[in-house]
């Protein structure tokens, strides 16, 4: 595998409140390849937008990186100044956000948002920087970009809204893209059209994209890897088709038979007693230690390391065990 | 469904240890805990409070009863020990002996009792409409809230000059020493509700349509019930907050009017009087006679203010 | 004669005024406008069944459901439960009555507790209301037991909602729907404010529930998959117009509307079956505006002239021009 683009290691993420200090991310890595789409999934409260604000640099006081590094193309980012971060937000990284209304400034046409981006970042005058936001309409599937570019946001229904919002994180072809939850404000059959656009755009463009969902349908369709999250931590990270259809992690197994699916038709779903625990009370050991039904002894005490297991890591003692029989 | 008898019977009651546990769990407290300022003017809004109410106790002259007076007193320095009684004046007296430092407790006592009750009435007024405009709405709406515009336009100061003139004209000359602290009141009151009934019509509004009150409707709960039980107690918030700084606002009000000559009679003095009466002294010298009310008053009114502000940050989850 | 369906709902409608304030129009010299939310829709519920409807933002579902339990009055059109008239104002004492018999689920199980009012009290709130159980101590009973049916444990009575999570706000809401004893429920996107292992346990729970009390649901949602899961028989809505009414077997193996068709293969594929799908096209026009005759015509691949001109009436479930002319062989067929 070729040198990864965004590479996170051990990532903490600590925000502080009146009451304590609440460790949001405990211990994140991974590796995302270039053209490589990552889906990053889990409950509200997993963690997983806070991870992709924390890589563009986005936590704001009274959240702070309390470990860990982030690398971007082999380079340290988490610990740069903010001015300079700014410059590399939008020119090398970018970000996709879940509602596309509050993404765009109503006051502006979506040409003058466009054009005024492009320039920020690559040196061009205003007619070669309108014929790029043209391009980028066309490429992210507006039809007659000529006219719509001259649009206000209001004037786009919610797909092209979407679609816009994409164009306007390619300006300046950055090497990696977050989108957080880009399709959860939109309806089953827009939502189709724009994660395949996402898909499309990241393998044509060799970005590395981080896909952030609460939709195991949408990372199914979409991503090559996914890392599934809970309480912080990575329960399992791997290959999108092995994680989906043959979960190892114990979360992971009941979070795929929770889903209802068009397939199979069962009574009952698979059902995980519980719910996600708060900040403020993340057990002790391994977090989904209360809500397992496979745990022991010491999944109440110490917190379980990503295994390599069957292609991909699994943070859980039950392959430690199954690892030292082998 | 049968009654399962393995199941213990819920407690309902909380004890007092409860409460307190749970307040001091509380958001308010907590950011009350961890802002000095709120401390600081919560400490001295308490002690103008427990001065005002127990005046008869702590000051040491009857202000206000002619008797305790001795005009050879009069015009004590700060500091200076009066010539007739020889007691000690602290902040000097004025001209018939009175000590300005126990007039202070009383005119306070008035100026509170003043902004409290006015600020009230125009909380249970300003409240009631908001309520009935928001959750009815249509022209009753439309004319709830069209008269407030139009209140919103004019001076507090003057809706209050005019109802107290109003006033004036229905009630016999000889009732106006007994009735002038509810004249006050009232003008005051009703120069303020337009403030409340706009903030409860909005939450109002934006409460009706949550789901808790549809499932009220469903049960046949009448629009009084569900005003009162359910989106009263949901609006109060923003109410406090206004209410807080209204009451800063409504004593000011009241030493104005109060200071024009039109508020509360010399006999039953309030902070406003006691400045009004300072003022012709200034010039000649007697400096402490309008120093001292006026110090208090700008205390008072800060302090409350700022709890105020204080207590809108505190209830605004966005800052939490 | 067979019995009559518990619930029947036929040719409702409700438009809605979106004008601009009278002022406006006069000076702009903008005509009203007028939103047909729901426009002409029919079906039937039978007791113990969970008749679903399915359908995107903007296509009248939650409208129908507030409107059949009487949160809304009704353009035109009528709706009957158990022989009572909900729209008919002379039968308002009998409607009084039904009442009890009826309650709803919300979307927001954050929106739908009353914040300040503890949990007991609000479970309580119905029985009260409808004096389902008299005196204090039964009341109290009666709460203990309902949350303990919901799988929550009667001394969360105590507990005000912010202590709970939104799984467990939804079980408290579930308590208070059955508090008054009541066999129809509306649910109204019940779980779609709530996450995956969160949300089967609300399905499982209200399927549980349906079994053992035989209760009646009318269930919302825009989730295909939530909806196999739990309806018996689905109705599908595009636009404020029933496009199609089916048993939710049938709907899923052989659907006939093509806008069905689109929004099933519109369902990420979690299986990744590699199941042939035909990429969606389009997007839902604006209804202030809606397209001519079918409104479905200009995402629709089978449409003609008939389609862009004549409204197609339901005719054995589904309202499509094209399926009742037979032209459905020209639809690409999934391989």
């Amino acid at each position: 595998m070729s040198d990864p683009v965004i590479s996170v290691r051990n990532l903490q993420v600590e925000f502080v409140t009146r009451r304590a200090t609440l460790r949001a991310i405990d211990g994140v890595s991974f590796d995302i390849a270039r053209g490589e789409v990552l889906g990053v999934v889990g409950e509200s409260g997993a963690g997983k937008s806070v991870t992709g604000a924390a890589i563009i640099g986005l936590i704001e006081p009274p959240g702070r990186i309390s470990g860990g590094e982030i690398l971007l193309n082999g380079r340290r980012i988490d610990n740069l100044p903010p001015e300079e971060m700014r410059k590399i937000r939008g020119r090398k990284v970018a970000m996709i956000f879940q509602d596309p209304l509050t993404s765009l400034n109503p006051l502006f046409r979506v040409g003058e948002q466009l054009v005024e981006t492009i320039r920020t970042h690559l040196p061009m005058n205003e007619r070669q920087a309108r014929d790029r936001a043209i391009d980028l309409l066309t490429e992210v599937g507006i039809p007659a970009p000529e006219k719509r570019i001259d649009g206000y946001p209001h004037e786009f229904s919610g797909g092209m809204r979407q679609r816009v919002v994409i164009a306007l994180a390619l300006c300046a072809e950055p090497d990696f893209i977050v989108a957080d939850e880009p399709t959860t404000a939109l309806d089953v059959s827009v939502q189709a059209q724009i994660i395949s656009l996402i898909k499309k755009l990241g393998r044509e463009r060799g970005m590395a994209v981080m896909l952030v969902t609460h939709d195991m349908g949408v990372i199914a369709e979409t991503a090559d890897r996914v890392a599934v999250m809970y309480a912080g931590r990575v329960a399992e990270i791997g290959p999108v088709r092995d994680v989906v259809q043959r979960p190892m992690h114990p979360y992971a197994k009941g979070l795929m038979g929770a889903i209802p699916t068009l397939e199979a038709a069962t009574d009952r779903l698979v059902q995980i007693p519980g719910s996600m625990p708060r900040l403020s009370s993340i057990p002790r050991g391994c977090a989904f230690n209360p809500r397992c039904g496979e745990a022991f002894a010491r999944c109440c005490v110490d917190q379980p390391a990503p295994l390599p297991v069957g292609g991909r890591h699994v943070a859980c003692h039950l392959y430690e065990t199954l690892e030292a029989v082998r | 469904m049968s009654h399962l008898a393995a199941t213990p019977p819920p407690r309902l009651k909380l004890t007092l240890k409860d409460r307190v546990a749970i307040w001091r769990d509380s958001d308010l407290w907590l950011s009350f805990k961890a802002s000095p300022v709120a401390i600081l003017s919560t400490a001295v809004t308490l002690l103008i409070v427990i001065a005002a109410i127990f005046a008869d106790v702590l000051a040491p002259q009857n202000a206000f009863d002619p008797v305790a007076l001795n005009l050879l007193d009069g015009f004590a320095h700060p500091m200076e020990r009066g010539m007739g009684s020889s007691m000690l004046f602290v902040m000097g007296s004025d001209e018939q002996g009175r000590d300005i430092f126990s007039a202070l407790f009383y005119g306070t006592r008035l100026s509170l009792l003043v902004g409290v009750a006015s600020v009230i009435f125009s909380m249970v007024l300003g409240i009631g409409l908001g309520l009935i405009a928001g959750y009815r709405g249509g022209k009753i709406e439309m004319l709830i809230m069209r008269v407030a515009d139009i209140q919103l336009s004019f001076p507090a100061i003057l809706i209050a000059l005019l109802i107290f003139g109003v006033a004036r004209g229905l009630i016999p000359p000889q009732q106006y020493e007994t009735t002038a602290v509810f004249v006050i009141i009232i003008a005051i009151g009703l120069s303020n509700w337009a403030q409340h009934a706009r903030t409860v019509r909005a939450s109002t509004l934006v409460e009706r349509n949550k789901e808790y009150v549809q499932a009220a409707r469903l049960m046949g709960i009448s629009g009084f019930g569900i005003m009162a039980r359910h989106v009263l107690p949901n609006v109060m918030g923003p109410v406090l907050v206004i209410a807080t700084i209204n009451l800063a606002l409504a004593i000011i009000e009241e030493a104005t009017l109060s200071f024009l000559g039109v508020g509360l009679p010399i006999t039953q003095p309030s902070l406003g009087t006691l400045i009004r009466s300072g003022q012709k002294y200034l010039l000649s010298g007697e400096w402490w006679i309008l120093l001292f009310p006026a110090m208090i008053l700008v205390i008072l009114a800060l302090a409350i203010n700022l709890l105020g502000d204080w207590l809108r940050d505190a209830l605004n989850p966005k800052l939490r | 004669m067979s019995p009559r369906p518990y619930v029947e709902v036929t040719d409702l409608k409700k438009v809605f005024d979106v004008s601009k304030p009278w002022l406006n129009r006069v000076i702009e010299r903008s005509p009203k406008q007028i939103l047909k939310a729901v426009d002409g829709v029919s079906f039937d519920i039978r007791k113990g069944e969970t008749f679903a409807l399915v359908g995107e933002s903007g296509s009248g579902k939650s409208t129908v459901a507030k409107m059949v339990v009487g949160l809304l009055g009704v353009s035109g059109g009528e709706v009957t439960i158990d022989n009572i008239s909900m729209t008919d104002p002379a039968q308002r004492a009998q409607r009084a009555r039904l009442r009890r018999k009826m309650q709803m689920i919300f979307q927001d199980p954050y929106a739908s507790l009353n914040p300040r009012w503890r949990v007991d009290r609000i479970i309580a709130e119905p029985i009260r209301a409808f004096n389902v159980v008299e005196g204090e101590a039964n009341i109290v009973a009666r709460v203990g037991e309902l949350l303990t049916l919901v799988g929550l444990h009667p001394d969360d009575g105590r507990k005000f909602p912010h202590e709970f999570s939104g799984g467990q706000r939804q079980r408290v809401a579930i308590a208070r729907a059955l508090a008054s004893n009541a066999d129809f429920i509306v649910c109204d996107e019940p779980t779609s404010a709530l996450d995956v292992s969160v949300q089967a346990q609300i399905l499982n729970l209200m399927r549980d529930l349906q079994e053992k009390f035989g209760l009646t649901y009318l269930f919302i949602s825009h989730n295909l998959a939530v909806v196999r899961h739990m309806a018996t028989r689905i109705g599908v809505m595009y636009l404020g117009r029933l496009v199609e009414v089916s048993e939710a077997k049938q709907m899923f193996s052989h659907p006939r509307h093509p806008y069905t068709r689109m929004l099933l293969d519109a369902v990420p594929d979690l299986a990744m079956s590699g199941r042939a799908r035909i990429p969606v096209a389009g997007e839902i026009p604006n209804p202030i505006n809606p397209p001519s005759g079918c409104t479905f015509h200009p995402r629709c691949p089978l449409a003609n002239e008939r389609c862009r001109a004549e409204n197609p009436l339901p005719i054995n479930g589904v309202a499509c021009h094209a399926v009742v002319e037979g032209r459905t062989l020209l639809m690409p067929v999934p391989a």
